[in-house]
């Protein structure tokens, strides 16, 4: 049912983009949360036209401890793209990411928890960022980097591998643009199996950082969006 | 094998007729008591029956703890027993990073083998391997007999003391105490840290054994770190590097440069230089061409295949492994001959670097190769990976790294050497020194949680 009315959800706005390309999000686990406008952090709306491309933000999303990705890629991303989660998990294995939002299909976001062995950026340190400009362990721009183990991530594609030891993506956040406000919607996931690991492996931290249950609450209808540079106390670039 | 245990409990019985009481089960009951005999026939340990087919892996080092959770994932109806004579675990990876305080005890060791079994619906097993019927597929243990459908056995390594001159059966007791190498277990990993901790000035022994020993720059990372301390604590003394080997094995360019510029006049590197003897009691290590005293000393001994592989009679010839490795195929890992028995980890006669993460993705790739068996299938060959940091300054901690694979020749059915996209990263830095924390947290996570 949940994935039916995604499909619709999706297919009805993303025609109303301004590339006018049909795209079709579809996800055997995808999941609805409630909606959540990014703000800044006096809780305004932020302006998707005044967001950096040199470093990822970070807001939470869908719920209180869940780190997630927002990066403007000064690009468009790929449209379309057929893509598999984690192959050790049963009825997970495909869904299609539309690709980015916004005027230029240049906004993309993902959930900020490496797949390969889970590291993720908190308070005092994120080993994952997306390197702009290149790195010596990324090679080329643009990509995302976890500094852990060496994997590369591609969020023009879907946040996609594209070397290291990860076998899947960073897991999908929805977004929705409005172009009347130039505003920015999280909607929903996919992939939540990850974010249950997530919170089993993390708990005693999780619960130091924001108290016990407090990281599984919703987000609510707003969350903030911050630069990672200013959410972690260290961003190690590797 | 089976003639030692038959002497066992003959002596067993004949010890017990002359105490006169036996206990069952180490507790005293009114009917056994006074007993003059009782039979001791093979049991049975005490699992559940399996509810599919049985795959037993003994070691929960990196290797057996990956292989039990993803070949349970790979398919699910393996029924999973882990048999590891540790009730605590303790990793022997990062375990440098002790000597210079940049983790403590608890990075180490708080990780339990309970949750990790709990975590990925297999069954943890507290005991001793001490015997193997492949004709009849059971594993003998302390605890009693497991039958199996497949074994993967990941021992790890032992030292090889007589490769160092050391052939006295006291005096390699003596050194293993005394001067442990600290590149097995935990209680050699606080010893060293204690050595350090009191050390109060002189010469440091650290040796370099030739070969393909464990952890190849862990030596050189240890002596970085042991002389972070002497720099720190402005001890008179330094690390003298007593290295077999005519060049530093790995990331010579990043160790190197740290030695010049971090410990210069601290850490001394000495090529070339094979112990070839120690005399505990005097404190004089000998090489080939020297008889050098020292203060106090990590004596790394060259490493061989775990001596479980030698006595289960699993031991490769010397022309295919001159470390008494494992017999087995270089592809899909299984005792030559022998489907329903692997044999994984630093036992295993491959020139891999005998690391965590090496183990780690191999493990991934054994337990795809036994998911597959146990339908009946067979899969494509996958080069393991070495992600390694070592860290090379601890105040501030920078590192350096290596990220390499494997090329399989199948003419020769050898592994040939590092894959072309082999990379190093030799300039340290402290993005580098705080990866290498979460590379190991990464590999905890990976192989204890869910």
């Amino acid at each position: 049912m949940d994935r039916r009315r995604f499909i619709k959800i999706c297919a009805g706005s993303t025609a109303a983009l301004a590339l006018g390309v049909p795209r079709v999000w579809a996800s055997e686990d995808y999941k609805e949360f409630e909606n959540a406008l990014l703000t800044d952090t006096s809780g305004s709306p932020i302006k998707a036209s005044n967001l950096g491309s040199e470093e990822a933000y970070i807001f939470h999303y869908p719920y209180k401890g869940l780190p997630c990705f927002l990066i403007n890629l000064g690009k468009a991303s790929a449209i379309n793209l057929p893509l598999a989660g984690d192959p050790l998990v049963e009825g997970n294995s495909t869904y299609n990411w539309p690709g980015g939002v916004g005027k230029g299909s240049n906004l993309v976001a993902y959930v900020a928890i490496c797949t390969h062995q889970i590291s993720s950026p908190n308070k005092d340190v994120s080993y994952m960022r997306y390197a702009a400009s290149g790195s010596k362990l990324a090679g080329g721009p643009g990509k995302i980097v976890c500094c852990a183990h060496g994997t590369i991530f591609d969020p023009a594609e879907g946040a996609k591998p594209v070397f290291g030891p990860a076998t899947y993506p960073l897991l999908p956040i929805r977004l929705e643009y409005n172009s009347s406000e130039d505003s920015l919607m999280a909607t929903g996931m996919a992939g939540h199996h990850l974010v249950d690991q997530y919170f089993k492996s993390y708990k005693r931290d999780l619960i130091k950082e924001f108290g016990p249950g407090v990281y599984r609450e919703g987000v609510g209808s707003s969350t903030t969006t911050l630069l990672l540079s200013q959410y972690s106390a260290s961003v190690p670039a590797c | 094998m089976e003639k030692e245990q038959d002497l066992s409990r003959r002596n067993f019985l004949k010890l017990s007729a002359l105490t006169g009481a036996l206990t069952v089960g180490g507790v005293a009951t009114p009917s056994s008591a006074f007993a003059k005999t009782v039979s001791i026939g093979k049991t049975k340990a005490a699992l559940p029956k399996a509810k599919g087919p049985r795959l037993v892996v003994v070691g929960a080092g990196t290797s057996g703890l990956t292989i039990a959770k993803y070949a349970k994932k790979e398919y699910p109806k393996f029924d999973v027993v882990v048999v590891e004579k540790r009730d605590m675990y303790s990793s022997c990876f990062s375990s440098n990073l002790l000597y210079s305080g940049i983790i403590n005890l608890e990075f180490l060791a708080d990780h339990s083998f309970l949750d990790a079994a709990k975590n990925n619906n297999y069954l943890y097993f507290n005991a001793t391997v001490t015997g193997l019927d492949r004709d009849k597929r059971v594993v003998v243990t302390s605890e009693g007999e497991i039958d199996y459908d497949f074994l993967v056995l990941a021992p790890g390594i032992s030292y090889d003391y007589e490769k160092i001159g050391v052939t006295d059966l006291g005096v390699m007791a003596a050194l293993r105490q005394t001067y442990p190498g600290g590149f097995i277990s935990p209680t050699e990993h606080i010893t060293i840290r204690r050595k350090v901790q009191e050390f109060e000035g002189g010469v440091f022994v650290q040796t370099v054994p030739s070969g393909n020993y464990r952890c190849l720059p862990g030596p050189y990372e240890r002596a970085c770190m042991i002389a972070s301390e002497i720099k720190k604590n402005k001890i008179k003394g330094k690390v003298l590097i007593l290295d077999a080997n005519p060049q530093i094995t790995i990331k010579q360019t990043g160790f190197h440069a740290a030695f010049d510029e971090l410990y210069k006049g601290i850490i001394e590197w000495k090529p070339t230089s094979a112990v070839t003897g120690v005399d505990v009691e005097k404190k004089i290590i000998h090489t080939e061409f020297d008889s050098i005293p020292f203060d106090d000393a990590a004596i790394y001994a060259n490493v061989r295949g775990s001596t479980l592989i030698e006595h289960l009679g699993l031991m490769a010839p010397s022309s295919k492994s001159n470390q008494k490795e494992a017999n087995i195929d270089t592809r899909f890992y299984n005792y030559v001959g022998d489907p329903h028995v692997y044999v994984t980890g630093d036992s295993r006669p491959h020139p891999y670097s005998k690391s965590a993460n090496t183990s780690n993705t191999e493990g991934k790739y054994i337990a795809k190769v036994l998911a597959a068996r146990a339908q009946g299938k067979e899969i494509e060959w996958v080069s393991p990976r070495t992600v390694c940091y070592s860290m090379v300054g601890a105040d501030p901690i920078e590192a350096i790294s290596v990220d390499a694979g494997y090329d399989y020749d199948p003419a020769k059915d050898l592994i040939t050497g590092f894959s072309k996209d082999t990379k190093t990263f030799e300039e340290r830095d402290g993005a580098k020194g705080k990866a290498t924390l979460e590379w190991a947290q990464g590999i905890y996570r990976d192989m204890f949680d869910s």
